[in-house]
């Protein structure tokens, strides 16, 4: 029977993996997920924050989007779709097993660093990956509490794992070395995405993306959110200006009347500069940015989604949310979104709509020749 | 189909491995691992390589300024042993290393690390 109840993920969890059950722990709220347990151990993990199997490995072009669909296809219904993968030769079996255990640790993290949520058991639920690894619930459980540390001794902001990254319009210092995965994030952060898109759209991992924005926010680099003064729900996303066709003088307080209509998305890679001027003008001052952590109530320091502010004053732009955005975009416009189509939220398993399945759109972040050819030596292997 | 555990099976036959993991250096997490450990203790052992590397992965000294010179292997020796990390190179998003300690008297450097670089291959190459 299903059992609903408001708790600790981790602590049910916990009971049913010491009950060697069988099935699916659905867990509600901000960001929510799903751990599946097979016999008390785990086997996948996953969360809206965090990019799945099938995302990593498409998004990386490690397969073509057509050979995973058709995989999903063949083997949705009997729990195979791993396995398939790797009898068909698209991948190793060590190829699966480490992505699938990078996918579920980081899934785990979005789902379990939650102290209480509304958590559901849904026994004899099974994934339709299947089971490739078999992980120890209590490893997770002691991983998960690890990430949780590592993050604030980095920088104790839990906000900037769910706000909107804005890079900051003027670097803090004459000289700024970046990790690649540093200068990545920065180039697509375009104002709106949240840490969970650009995740999604780079096909990085989602803790590691959120790591490395709170080192940029140590370094000063990104702009720390702010609490929003209004607390009512934002029923329109304004578009960021954009840093080049933006003047950086122009002077705070945003015109509401004027960048009101529905700019076309670009993609931030083409940007010569990629930092938006929204709410300050003058270079910020990395030592008050640096003071103001130092602040945030207690309660928020046990992970991104732990403030108990009312979840309206999120918006729909305080997390990296599947659901579309509140003003529908027009028509014919699915296909051209920040990083790609934005669906109906869809059953675990469940296939995608026929149209985005069929027009299967590219990585819009590509622009060399290198993922084309990536993409084209995939297809090759499939072939053989 | 050589999976993780293969992988970790077969580096044990290294002559002289004592343990062997694979561990995710951005958390410092051993997602796999077998044998002993120094110190026995599999988790502190994954944290400090993931320091090792990220250091060397990240101090301008040891970054080359080559496109696509990457990090491929550390390797540490101490009185008593070796300890030799193999980047694994996926091409999806994962940031992976083999770490096989090896015992000092038995183990011989060159031929565990051409070792490893098999192992590390074959668990993504098909």
């Amino acid at each position: 029977m299903a059992a609903t109840r408001t708790a600790a993920p981790g602590d049910l969890l916990t009971q049913v993996t010491g009950e060697r059950q069988t099935g699916a722990l659905v867990v509600s709220g901000q960001p929510g997920g799903a751990v599946y347990v097979f016999e008390g151990r785990i086997i996948y993990a996953e969360s809206p924050a965090a990019p799945g199997v099938g995302e990593l490995l498409t998004s990386s072009g490690r397969l073509a989007g057509r050979t995973w669909q058709s995989a999903l296809d063949l083997g949705t219904s009997t729990a195979r779709v791993g396995r398939i993968l790797v009898e068909q030769g698209h991948l190793t079996q060590g190829e699966l097993e480490l992505c699938v255990l990078g996918a579920t640790y980081d899934a785990a993290y979005f789902v379990l660093s939650q102290p209480a949520a509304t958590v559901d058991f849904l026994p004899g639920a099974t994934h339709w990956l299947g089971a490739v690894v078999h992980i120890d619930a209590a490893a997770v459980g002691r991983e998960v509490r690890r990430r949780v540390a590592l993050l604030d001794d980095i920088f104790p902001n839990p906000r900037i794992d769910t706000a909107p990254v804005i890079p900051v319009t003027r670097a803090p210092r004459e000289r700024i070395s970046l990790t690649a995965r540093q200068w990545e994030l920065l180039v697509h952060a375009d104002g709106q995405r949240t840490p969970g898109d650009l995740a999604l759209l780079l096909g990085r991992a989602g803790y590691a993306t959120i790591q490395e924005l709170r080192r940029l926010a140590a370094l000063g680099m990104i702009e720390l959110p702010v609490v929003r003064a209004t607390e009512a729900p934002e029923f329109v996303r304004l578009p960021q200006p954009r840093g080049a066709a933006v003047p950086v003088t122009r002077p705070p307080g945003n015109p509401p009347g004027a960048p009101v209509s529905p700019a076309p998305p670009v993609p931030a890679g083409r940007n010569p500069d990629p930092a938006p001027d929204r709410r300050r003008t003058a270079p910020p001052e990395p030592a008050h940015d640096r003071g103001r952590p130092a602040q945030p109530e207690p309660a928020q320091s046990r992970g991104p989604t732990a403030q108990p502010e009312p979840t309206q004053s999120r918006g729909p732009t305080g997390q990296p949310d599947p659901m579309p955005p509140p003003s529908p975009p027009p028509p014919g416009d699915h296909n051209t979104g920040l990083n790609r189509p934005r669906l109906a939220r869809r059953k675990p398993g469940a296939k995608l709509p026929k149209e985005i399945a069929a027009a299967e759109s590219p990585p819009v972040h590509q622009g060399t020749d290198e993922v084309l050819l990536k993409r084209i030596r995939t297809a090759l292997r499939a072939l053989r | 189909m050589p999976g993780v555990d293969h992988c970790l099976q077969e580096a044990m036959t290294i002559p002289g491995a004592v343990g062997a993991s694979i561990v995710d250096y951005t958390t410092g997490f051993p997602v796999a691992t077998t044998g002993a450990a120094p110190n026995s203790d599999h988790e502190a052992a994954a944290a400090g390589t993931a320091d090792v590397v990220q250091a060397a992965n990240s101090r301008s000294l040891f970054v080359s300024a080559i496109p696509h010179d990457l990090l491929e292997d550390l390797i540490i020796t101490t009185a008593g042993g070796y300890h030799l990390l193999r980047i694994v190179q996926t091409e999806f998003d994962s940031r992976l290393v083999l770490y096989v300690w090896l015992d000092r008297v038995r183990g011989n450097l060159a031929v565990a690390r051409r070792q490893m670089q098999r192992l590390a291959d074959e668990l993504v190459t098909t």
